[in-house]
């Protein structure tokens, strides 16, 4: 197939991408239970940022499989990228939640 | 639960009195910030029919000439309407003030003096300033009443250099970074409510904050050019004509040889 990205950028239908923004919410949602869950477990160090990485990446797999049936260029602009990608800010949601539940549940008693 | 050396034993009375309220108050005060924005930006300037045409005119030239490589309208309509703007755009028919008489020269208003275009530095000025005062409010009240003490620890290590900052107030040079003070706490709520804002808010709030800071210039630039109005629009459909000439010659229908497509598709051509 040789379309040019002036011809893909013809075809898509503008209210289908706005509604795309679900993708981002779920994301926020989960990078903040992915956080909580970190502070919960008491998590500390890289293994709180790998339990990051492995709920981001969860969290695409599910997508790609049950929302884009394993296509995700028919469904998301981005491609298999901006599946995966959880963006600066809920990175940093994450490691907000993180250090709030890690303190709550074993710094306070 | 792993006990290291140096664990400390914080009184719970302070993550109910500051770590809560910290944060309560960075939500509420973000929401507050977002229609404070929206109540104090003032509403567009309504134009005169004539200079709306005069925008939609361009407007329509512009939609016509993007898509007229692979152009959905056949070739009749396209190019009707594409002389038709092409002639307009030449007597200046759409123009605000009626055709040009003669040869006097039209001046683009200027911006210093036009009251639209300082109403729209203006709100750009404004919203900058709303954004910044609750923030420096914020972090003084947070320094003022809550110095002093560990607030909380950071379950992820950091380098020393961050000692000085996070750990303002507490004189205790052996202690380890990842015990933090409440203006740390303050810088984590405002990166990480950024997500709850977008999720409250939607998503073009104006209580963002890593936005304001990533662009305080960006925004104050844009905003005067907003309205168009120091914008010339005879010279502006003169050259929208000759690229309206340029796009007719790149125009091609996409059902052009459509027929052959479909039967080549079911196998009835070659």
């Amino acid at each position: 197939m040789s379309t040019t990205p002036d011809d893909t950028a013809q075809r898509i239908y503008t209210p289908n991408v706005l509604h795309n923004n679900v993708l981002t919410t779920i994301k926020f949602f989960s990078s903040c239970f992915a956080g909580a869950a970190a502070g919960i477990l008491g998590l500390q160090n890289w293994l709180g940022f790998a339990l990051f990485i492995a709920s981001t990446l969860l969290t695409a797999f599910v997508i790609y499989v049950v929302n884009c049936k394993g296509r995700p260029t028919k469904f998301v602009a981005g491609g298999l990228w901006e599946l995966v990608n959880p963006g600066q800010e809920n990175a940093f949601s994450f490691v907000l939640l993180w250090t709030l539940f890690f303190g709550i549940v074993h710094v306070y008693d | 639960m792993s006990s290291n050396a140096v664990s400390l034993y914080l009184d719970p009375q302070i993550r109910d009195w500051v770590l809560f309220p910290i944060t309560l108050v960075m939500i509420l005060v973000g929401i507050l910030r977002h229609y404070v924005v929206i109540l104090l930006q003032s509403q567009p300037k309504k134009l005169s029919r004539a200079a709306i045409r005069e925008q939609r005119a361009l407007v329509r030239a512009q939609i016509l000439r993007a898509t007229s490589a692979k152009s959905p309208i056949p070739p009749t309509y396209y190019k009707s309407i594409s002389q038709h703007l092409s002639k307009a755009f030449n007597d200046g028919t759409y123009l605000k003030d009626g055709p040009p008489e003669g040869d006097a020269p039209s001046k683009p208003p200027n911006p210093l003096t036009d009251p639209a275009a300082m109403d729209g530095m203006m709100s750009g000025m404004k919203t900058q300033m709303v954004m910044m005062v609750p923030q420096m409010i914020i972090m003084g009240w947070i320094n003022f009443f809550f110095q002093g003490f560990v607030l909380i620890k950071l379950p992820f290590p950091l380098t020393l250099g961050f000692k000085s900052m996070l750990q303002r107030g507490i004189e205790t040079p052996d202690m380890d970074v990842r015990w933090v003070s409440s203006l740390s706490w303050y810088f984590l709520n405002f990166f990480g409510l950024n997500g709850l804002y977008r999720l409250i808010l939607g998503g073009e709030n104006a209580a963002d904050a890593s936005r304001d800071m990533a662009s305080p210039f960006a925004a104050a630039s844009a905003a005067p050019q907003a309205p168009g109005q120091a914008q010339d629009y005879n010279k502006l459909f003169k050259t929208e004509r000759d690229n309206l000439e340029f796009a007719e010659g790149l125009y091609s229908w996409v059902g052009n040889d459509v027929e052959d497509r479909v039967l080549r598709r079911y196998g009835k051509l070659p």
